[in-house]
């Protein structure tokens, strides 16, 4: 050890400097009221360690650094306490520099030679000053936004200048990542740098030029006996104070935690800010003024006030220290500090103050937290946007607070929010507490929500959009939220689909989509009611049955029996069966399950209007039944809609529903489906017109893989015509116009000539690839067309099939 | 004289220890809360996949699970696909659809019978062993339970 200091004092005399700093001389008199420095210095130290090890877990970015912040709270060990330790030493840095500021006035110790030190000393104040702008923003939450926006506002009512400082503070258009960055920069990086430097040359200068000698006259100082020494002399007189702090310092940083307000909200309304303890002086003098005059307060006095103070030391020449020849300069520097703290005793008092909860309102505020009430309820600003802000409104009537709590509904038909039926005690609490909020009531401490909220959710909009973004991606919102997340509202308000033709319709909705489903309804939910109403083929025998057991189905215990059915079925959909005279086919045992025959047997093919059934049934009635799951028997076989891929349907027949339609008819098909069923998927009327041979060449030629849904180019079912009739555009001159055909390109050649039917003649790849342009030379050589006579040959050749002589010499030199 | 020295002498050792003392209380704490989460072990989440009824013992079963991953204060949802390949009525391996060769992801190719990758034609059998191709080792299996008639998987966090 002793080697390396030896070291370090031959390298840099660093340790003489050392020993020299902290033996240096003190006159008699210094004592108790010159630790001040020094306690500001230890706050200072606090402010360093303390936001380094903030720094560690902050991110300056608008939407991380709320979280960032209440990861170091709530996750990080003695976090909270590190920034409490931050907070309060920021709090208690500002009174300690002032009176030290006070202290040096009334000592008059800056008189000369030491106007010097008494300068950078206001430097640094004004320092500590820009820290506290800056690092208010920081935390990003309602006070930080908010504060900060009032800040900028104050800025821009400063004359001349104001709009440029203000811009530059924002760095942008608006309050938000550029000014944050800008902040943080400032904060953590610039302020601190002149911060050290003048720290550094303040302490120095007081080394150098030594305390002054209270009270001593500025020509009389040597006469001042130093009988003591910076240590251990007034170390101790340090130490001792520095303790008291620390302990101070610990005491509140465990006790107050750092407030942290709820998560910035740019678009809340209902947010009050209030000015900070230290410039309420401030605020309240602008409230003395016009508000056209407002600058006067808040620029003009304090930088008049601030020009004074670093004037000081200049404007007192009078070289006596002693407070009896001083009175002038001192009574109106005291005059102007006993102003500053009157007015701020003022605005403390006239500062909106929150009456104190009794027990129970505190249990109800637990209450009001346990419960959430805050993600639809701010208080004053900071809830959720989706019930009304409770700060707001006048006195409530703790009666409809408890009706409208037990049954919102009550109060407005169209409500979202839950009932709540709370024990008698705990709902005389919460109702004392939402009846004690006023309009300075602030919003009590949330609970943090894990994970943060995407900024999506914070747009104005999007309580209203959200469903858009369900629809997208339901997945995407279970990630946070819990299945039965949606029922919180939805089950008051049911999602915009579910109207009254819902039940209808869910089916094809499920079936698409069946995690939407999921995201409000668990998995049992279907089985409620379809394990019971499987429309499916036994159906029909068995409803009759269920329907006499359904008296007490859970979910629908009011929609029991018929109006259950009636939610899909007309009212008459029951008579269309059961009615009086039936016909004696009718009566047999398993006519139901047979009766697929003879509709079958029965229908005059071309018109249902004559169908046998219909001569007493409706025509839909069909339908009622043979919906999605109960198809008739024919449309349960496997190859029903497919027969194999169509790829590879060549030679396996044809498939079910198109053997059946050819085989009794389209009429059939109409029994249920809509003329246009089949163009839904087959793209053409079908069956194809009586006309359509002469009109299909227009189709095929445009869209030859419609023709080849059904009918295979391997089949040759083209050819078998085509052999005989040419199509329409095949005039004779069509070799050589072929290739103006517009449909060409379609590939509808290749219907009947197959895949390679250009290459066939062309002998090339036929339409040229895009690097055909690049290859063709090489090609030429591949098939021997070399030399002298290459061009000449290759004209004569393939490219002469299409090209002209002069085609070449587009690119190529006549001797090229 | 003496007295004035040792007086000295006890006030220099009061304010180191005082110095020591002050310095302790506040760099301890700041150390710690620096130090401490860069040891913190990932926690792995267990997410419900189904009832393992829904799992057909036919062909493994594509399951897209969403769970969130913590970095710092960062909360990220993220989605993967998962493979239950069910070797029993209640014994079921979960396979990561990433290809342990190049990354890509894996489907299962019912007229192979296998996992098939189709960067490498890579094909990887139903208990996750390579079949063909260059992959150097077995499909990533994750660890399961089986909770009330739930199957879960273990994502890595």
């Amino acid at each position: 050890m002793s080697r390396i200091l030896d070291w370090l004092e031959r390298e840099t005399g660093l340790v003489s400097a050392w020993n020299r700093f902290w033996l240096q001389p003190l006159p008699r008199g210094v004592g108790w009221a010159h630790t001040l420095g020094a306690l500001t210095l230890l706050c200072l130290a606090v402010l360093f360690l303390t936001g380094a090890v903030l720094m560690f877990y902050y991110s300056p970015t608008p939407d991380q650094a709320y979280a960032s912040v209440q990861y170091l709270e709530h996750q990080l060990p003695f976090g909270r306490f590190i920034r409490a330790l931050h907070y309060w030493s920021a709090r208690l840095i500002v009174p300690l520099m002032v009176l030290h500021l006070l202290r040096v006035f009334i000592w008059g110790a800056y008189k000369k030679p030491r106007q010097m030190i008494w300068v950078i000393g206001v430097f640094f104040f004004l320092l500590i000053v820009g820290f506290g702008l800056t690092g208010y923003a920081l935390p990003w939450d309602q006070k930080a936004y908010w504060g900060t926006s009032v800040r900028l506002q104050i800025a821009e009512s400063i004359p001349l200048i104001g709009g440029a400082i203000a811009s530059f503070l924002k760095g942008g258009p608006e309050l938000g990542s550029l000014t944050l960055m800008r902040f943080y920069v400032l904060h953590c990086f610039l302020f601190p740098l002149l911060t050290v430097v003048a720290v550094v040359i303040h302490i120095r200068q007081v080394h150098h030029l030594g305390v002054a000698p209270p009270w001593a006259r500025v020509d009389q100082v040597d006469l001042f006996p130093r009988d003591q020494t910076l240590h251990p002399d007034q170390t101790a007189r340090i130490s001792l104070l520095a303790v008291l702090l620390t302990i101070l310092l610990v005491y509140l940083a465990s006790r107050y935690p750092a407030p942290l307000e709820t998560r910035a909200n740019p678009s809340d309304t209902a947010y009050r800010p209030h000015p900070d303890l230290y410039v309420l002086w401030l605020h309240e003098l602008t409230k003395l003024f016009p508000p056209h005059l407002e600058f006067i307060a808040s620029f003009l006095i304090p930088t008049l006030l601030l020009m004074a103070l670093f004037l000081v030391p200049f404007v007192e020449k009078n070289p006596e220290r002693a407070l009896s020849k001083r009175i002038p300069v001192v009574s109106t520097g005291l005059l102007i500090t006993f102003a500053i703290v009157l007015l701020n005793l003022k605005g403390l008092k006239a500062l909106p103050r929150e009456e104190p909860l009794t027990a129970l309102e505190k249990h109800g505020q637990e209450i009001f937290v346990e419960l959430k009430c805050y993600t639809c309820h701010g208080i004053n600003g900071g809830g959720g946007p989706v019930g009304p802000d409770l700060g707001l409104g006048g006195k409530r009537d703790p009666e409809k607070v408890r009706a409208i709590l037990k049954n919102p509904g009550s109060f407005n038909a169209h409500t979202v929010m839950p009932s709540y039926d709370l024990p008698e005690e705990k709902m005389t609490a919460l109702v004392a507490y939402i009846v004690k909020i006023g309009p300075h009531s602030r919003m009590p401490p949330i609970p943090p929500v894990e994970p943060e909220k995407p900024p999506s959710h914070f747009e104005p909009g999007f309580l209203s959009d959200h469903k858009f973004e369900v629809r997208k991606d339901p997945e995407a919102c279970n990630t946070c939220h819990r299945p039965f997340f949606c029922q919180a509202c939805h089950q008051k308000r049911l999602p915009s689909s579910h109207d009254q033709n819902w039940l209808k319709f869910h089916i094809g909705n499920a079936a698409e989509q069946p995690k939407m489903c999921r995201s409000c309804h668990d998995d049992s939910y279907c089985a409620d009611c379809h394990q019971k109403m499987r429309h499916d083929t036994a159906w029909i025998t068995d409803h009759g049955k269920a329907l006499e057991e359904w008296g007490h189905l859970t979910r629908w215990s009011e929609k029991t029996g018929l109006a259950l059915c009636y939610q899909c079925h007309s009212k008459v959909s029951c008579d269309q069966c059961h009615q009086g005279a039936v016909p004696d086919n009718h009566r047999q045992p398993d006519f139901f399950r047979r009766h697929g025959e003879w509709v079958r047997v029965n229908p005059q093919k071309g018109n249902p209007e004559d169908n046998a059934c219909t001569t007493c049934h409706a025509q839909q009635f069909c339908t009622n039944c043979h919906q999605e799951r109960a198809r008739p028997l024919s449309h349960q076989s496997p190859d029903y809609l497919w027969k194999g891929s169509v790829a590879s349907r060549k030679g396996r027949g044809k498939s079910g529903h198109a053997r059946e339609a050819l085989q009794k008819g389209s009429a059939s098909c109409a029994t249920c489906h809509q003329p246009f069923f089949c163009t839904n998927c087959h793209g053409l009327p079908l069956p194809h017109g009586k006309n359509f041979l002469s009109i299909h060449s227009k189709e095929g030629a445009q869209n030859p893989s419609l023709c080849q849904r059904c009918h295979g180019w391997e089949d040759q079912e083209c050819a078998q015509c085509h052999q005989r009739t040419r199509p329409r555009s095949h005039t004779p001159n069509y070799k050589k116009e072929h290739s103006r055909d517009p449909t060409l390109a379609s590939g509808s050649c290749q219907v009947c000539h197959g895949k390679n039917a250009c290459a066939d003649c062309h002998r090339l790849p036929m339409p040229h690839p895009p690097d055909f342009i690049h290859t063709h030379g090489a090609l030429a050589r591949d098939r021997g067309i070399t030399g002298a006579k290459a061009v000449s040959r290759l004209r004569q050749s393939l490219c002469s099939h299409c090209h002209t002589a002069s085609y070449c010499r587009k690119c190529h030199l006549p001797d090229d | 004289m003496d007295q004035k020295v040792r007086r000295r002498r006890v006030l220099d050792i009061l304010v180191k220890w005082a110095a020591a003392g002050v310095a302790g209380v506040f760099s301890i704490p700041a150390l710690i809360a620096m130090v401490v989460p860069a040891f913190r072990r990932p926690t792995a989440v267990w997410i419900r996949l189904g009832p393992i009824s829904e799992f057909s013992v036919n062909r493994p079963t594509a399951v897209s699970v969403s769970y969130q991953k913590r970095d710092g204060w960062v909360v990220r949802g993220f989605r993967r696909t998962v493979f239950v390949s069910a070797l029993g009525p209640r014994e079921f391996k979960v396979f990561s659809n990433i290809c342990t060769h190049a990354a890509c992801a894996v489907n299962w190719d019912d007229k192979r019978q296998g996992f098939y990758c189709p960067c490498h034609d890579a094909l990887f059998a139903r208990d996750g062993r390579v079949l063909s191709g260059p992959p150097p080792r077995p499909l990533d299996e994750l660890p399961t339970k089986i909770e009330g008639g739930y199957l879960f998987v273990q994502m890595p966090a």
